[in-house]
């Protein structure tokens, strides 16, 4: 029995998954022990919310078979819904800092730029994605792709227009101590940014999992014309998934407002990020682009820590090319588009 | 009663008339036949009454109103049901949740009390040969085919389009398909079924309807179509 267990954690150990997740977080701890453990705090906060905005492209891309390069934007919207809310709430906290207002004012902050995210991938599915795939539905990856660029441009220009090219940032979302865990020390806003990561992640793993409309949406990723059949109201998926893969990059773009404030283009570093973390992980699952998100997000701080702030691009990309060639499919990846389960 | 009527029915594929005008009526309870030789147009037939490749003109009434044109989901709450001539399934699920998808959704919520049971007895209806909990990608074509068949089963129809169901089982395969072809008849579901296989169609058919080049030759009994000479040409070229 244990002899079991002990050869089927071993032959998961050899596959790509097993060996890659393994690697991740044996780098991970030796990085932190040389360097400091700032290093694996980091590289969670960071994992936590790009899981958050990799999963919403995977969603996205699985779903509607749309290569989304706007979902940074859905980012930046969130970011900027919750300074817009946060400030006046941050004003109050000031005057009133016994209120519990201080305590699940930034939840308000977060929940608006969820609601705020949702209903703008609502509207761009009615304007921009509806109107092309009721038109013509040929070339629909390209045309769809180049669509998405197009509203990734139009949405950092809007910004710009109306709310000007300034940083719009927040001095914090939770005051008070940092918590320390292990003599570390880690601010409030990051082990909550992680905690809300981790929870939304996993409210919607279950989502999808075990409740009718996520199996409604799984049935439409795996094969839409079955689902088509079976009675499934394709339209109300689509939009759904799309308000969805919005919502959870705006909550992303909310809860990092301590960290990354508001500004035109905060939006592209997430996206690239999610990008590689989808084409790391491949297609396969929602706890695949998980486990992709933390590895990326190792790949970055090391990154960041032994080559150089400069490179936080180049050599993330650089290994995603070369896994890319041995293992074209994703280290989780099945054959099957976008099958999003378990 | 009628089930299905036609009129006119006609679909072009840009300069390719793959259906054309095809006028038909299916009655409750029959097994009708839907034959032809390969590239006739029965798939495109059948796909354009159940919405999945609407029609260029004519018009589709099932159960008494028009329905041409309507979505697949919709046709699907009105209990019209398909199996594909090459199946459709849904790669990563298990055989017990495909079902349940079409237990879940084709049917008015509430009506169904328990879906896992639901689609459990459809999977024993149809005799499914492999454990429940087996993936859809690990079966073979015969296996999906009875797996799409527990699917369109699922969501109660009353009327039942089968695409070349048998195409591709042994002898004994053949036999236990026409027990369950029968059964399903049993239950008052209308059959419209898509077949190469004379054996099967004579067994089961009550009615026929051929069409060869998009164009309806013969719709009738099945002894009568099945002698009749234009369709003894169709098939011999
Ligand atoms: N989506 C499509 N676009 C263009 N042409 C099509 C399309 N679908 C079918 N056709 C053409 O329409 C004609 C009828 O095809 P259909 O599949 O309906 O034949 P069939 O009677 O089902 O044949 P088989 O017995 O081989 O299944 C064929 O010439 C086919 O090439
Ligand atoms: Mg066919």
């Amino acid at each position: 029995m244990s002899n079991n267990i002990v050869s089927k954690f071993l032959n998961w150990m050899k596959s790509a998954a097993g060996f890659s997740i393994t690697a991740t977080i044996v780098i991970a701890v030796l990085a932190s022990i040389a360097s400091g453990p700032y290093l694996l705090v980091n590289t969670i906060v960071t994992g936590g919310m790009l899981a958050l905005v990799a999963t919403g492209l995977t969603l996205m891309l699985g779903v509607l078979n749309i290569a989304m390069f706007a979902h940074g934007e859905f980012f930046m919207i969130g970011s900027l819904t919750a300074y817009y809310v946060f400030t006046p709430i941050s004003n109050y906290i000031g005057e009133n800092p016994e209120s519990f207002i201080a305590v699940i004012g930034p939840l308000i902050a977060m929940a608006g730029a969820a609601i705020v995210g949702a209903i703008s991938g609502i509207v761009a599915e009615k304007l921009v994605f509806g109107p092309l795939r009721k038109r013509s539905t040929d070339n629909w990856v390209m045309n769809s792709f180049l669509l998405t660029v197009g509203l990734s441009m139009l949405l950092i220009n809007l910004h710009q227009l109306i709310f000007g090219a300034d940083f719009k940032g927040i001095v914090g979302y939770w005051t008070g101590m940092p918590v320390s865990i292990a003599d570390v020390f880690i601010s409030r806003d990051r082990a909550m940014a992680f905690v809300i990561a981790v929870i939304v992640v996993s409210l919607f793993w279950f989502f999808m999992t075990y409740t009718r409309t996520g199996m409604a949406i799984r049935a439409v990723s795996q094969d839409i014309t079955g689902a088509q059949i079976v009675g499934i109201d394709i339209e109300k998926i689509v939009l759904l998934t799309i308000s969805l893969a919005c919502a959870l990059s705006a909550v992303a773009g909310g809860s990092l407002l301590f960290m990354y404030p508001s500004y035109p283009t905060v939006g592209l570093e997430p996206l690239y990020l999610a990008w590689f973390v989808v084409i790391l992980s491949g297609l396969g699952n929602i706890l695949g682009a998980v486990a992709g998100a933390f590895m990326v997000a190792l790949l970055k701080v090391i990154t960041v820590e032994y080559i150089g702030a400069g490179w936080d691009f180049v050599v993330p990309s650089a290994l995603i090319m070369l896994i890319l060639i041995f293992k074209p499919s994703g280290i989780f990846g099945s054959d099957v588009r976008g099958a999003l389960d378990k | 009663m009628i089930v299905l009527e036609t009129s006119n029915l006609t679909k072009k594929f840009g300069g390719l008339t793959a259906v054309n005008d095809v006028s038909m009526t299916l009655n409750q309870g029959d097994v009708m036949g839907l034959i032809g030789p390969n590239g006739a147009g029965k798939t495109t037939f059948i796909n354009a009454i159940s919405g999945l490749n609407p029609p260029t003109s004519g018009s589709v009434k099932m159960f008494g109103d028009d329905t041409t044109r309507l979505t697949p989901e919709k046709m699907c709450r009105l209990g019209l049901s398909r199996t594909f001539q090459i199946p459709s399934p849904f790669p990563k699920m298990t055989a017990i949740e495909t079902v349940m998808t079409a237990t879940i959704f084709g049917n008015e919520s509430g009506k169904v009390k328990d879906p896992v049971d639901h689609s459990r007895e459809m999977l024993d209806f149809v005799e499914f040969p492999m454990a429940e909990t087996v993936v859809a990608e690990q079966l073979n074509t015969v296996q999906l085919k009875r797996l799409d068949l527990a699917r369109a089963l699922a969501s109660n129809p009353r009327l039942l389009f089968m695409d070349e169901l048998a195409s591709g089982l042994s002898e004994g395969e053949l036999n236990d398909i026409m027990r369950i072809i029968n059964k399903i008849s049993k239950k008052g579901i209308s059959i419209l079924m898509i077949e190469h296989i004379m054996q099967l169609i004579m067994a089961v058919c009550n009615r026929l309807l051929c069409i060869q080049f998009g164009t309806k030759i013969a719709e009738g009994l099945t002894q009568e179509v099945a002698n009749d000479p234009k369709v003894t040409k169709a098939y011999l070229g």
